[in-house]
């Protein structure tokens, strides 16, 4: 969908170290194909208050990490479940992307 | 790749049949609920009058893409009229048109190509709906386009077929010319989609059909502006891309 923008916010604890929940996800999304329709990764790191990601979280009001903002011409949503990101957002896409692949490799089928 | 679901000794003797005899051995070989028609609302109109002369149950479905012209969708009731059959209408996924219509409006089409209209109203719910038919039949035809031009009259469907669930397509009329079918319309008093008789020998979505001069092709009057768009575009997609960041 290129009129749609993915932000993927990962947080880096206090120590330091990535949270693990986030290294959970990034693995996650690696192994399911997703990297591709991410645009962009920021971090949240809470040693610094200021830092984007930490900025973005306030903004919109979340308060779980990691989360993805979704972005689109006329709204903005964020998900924080995984789950619900992939099937409400990957998913969904990658079935319109697979149908147009479909239909380019059987261009009879438009006439239908 | 997916299981046969009918053998290369049929599909090769069904080669040279008549359209009768391809439908009828397609409707005593799958199940009543297991294979479909699908009608376009045009002169594959045909396809039905063949085939409740065999079955009078026969499943039939149209992709109602929301774009079809007025006449298509009373010529649609017509014909469930006048067969007495029951035809499904394939709706899209609203929120797929309502994401589609909301990034790029109502006539993309005429910008970036018919490729993901379609895929949204057509594509994806003929996918879904196969998912529960093991075999369909087509009124595909070599003369309609150069893309089909190598439709077989019946084949194992690589496009919706699954490892775990096969699907066989038939196509009766593909080697019909258009001549062939509207010689069976009036030889058999069979109902047509009035828009025919204003010059559509194509008809699909209202904005993307337009009626043609005696001596075009078909598929003339399907996509016209494409060709003309195609040399512009395609390089640029990048540059549109909308790059704005909360926050």
């Amino acid at each position: 969908m290129a009129d749609r923008k993915i932000t993927f916010v990962k947080k880096i604890l206090a120590s330091g170290e990535p949270c693990g929940k986030c290294r959970d996800v990034e693995e996650r999304l690696a192994a399911g194909g997703h990297w591709r329709a991410i645009d962009r990764v920021v971090v949240a790191d809470e040693r610094d208050p200021q830092s984007e990601g930490m900025r973005l979280a306030a903004e919109l009001g979340v308060e779980r990490a990691p989360f993805f903002i979704v972005e689109t011409a006329s709204k903005t949503v964020t998900y924080t479940v995984f789950l619900k990101f992939v099937k409400e957002v990957l998913e969904a896409a990658t079935q319109t992307d697979d149908a147009q692949l479909l239909l380019a490799a059987n261009p009879e089928l438009d006439l239908l | 790749m997916a299981t046969r679901s009918i053998e290369a000794q049929a599909v090769e003797a069904l080669q040279g049949e008549t359209a009768e005899s391809v439908i009828a051995d397609a409707l005593s070989r799958f199940e009543a609920d297991r294979i479909a028609i699908s009608f376009s609302g045009a002169e594959d109109v045909v396809l039905i009058d063949i085939a409740t002369k065999i079955r009078a149950d026969v499943q039939v479905f149209s992709l109602d893409t929301g774009r079809l012209h007025p006449q298509t969708y009373r010529f649609i009731e017509r014909v469930r009229d006048h067969y007495g059959i029951r035809i499904d209408l394939l709706s899209p996924d609203p929120d797929d048109v309502q994401d589609l219509v909301r990034r790029k409006g109502l006539f993309s089409f005429y910008r970036d190509g018919h490729q993901e209209c379609c895929s949204i109203r057509k594509i994806k719910p003929l996918r879904r709906h196969l998912a529960g038919l093991d075999a369909w039949i087509t009124g595909q035809r070599r003369d309609q386009s150069v893309t089909r031009v190598d439709v077989p009259t019946v084949q194992d469907d690589a496009a919706f077929s699954t490892v775990d669930h096969p699907v066989v397509k038939y196509n009766p009329l593909a080697g019909w010319t258009s001549a062939d079918v509207w010689s069976y319309i009036r030889a058999n008093d069979v109902p047509y989609n009035p828009l025919h008789d204003a010059g559509f020998m194509s008809i699909g979505c209202e904005p993307c059909t337009r009626a043609i001069g005696p001596h075009e092709h078909e598929r003339n009057g399907r996509w016209w502006w494409e060709e003309a768009a195609g040399k512009e575009c395609g390089l640029h997609g990048q540059n549109v891309r909308a790059v704005k960041i909360v926050g």
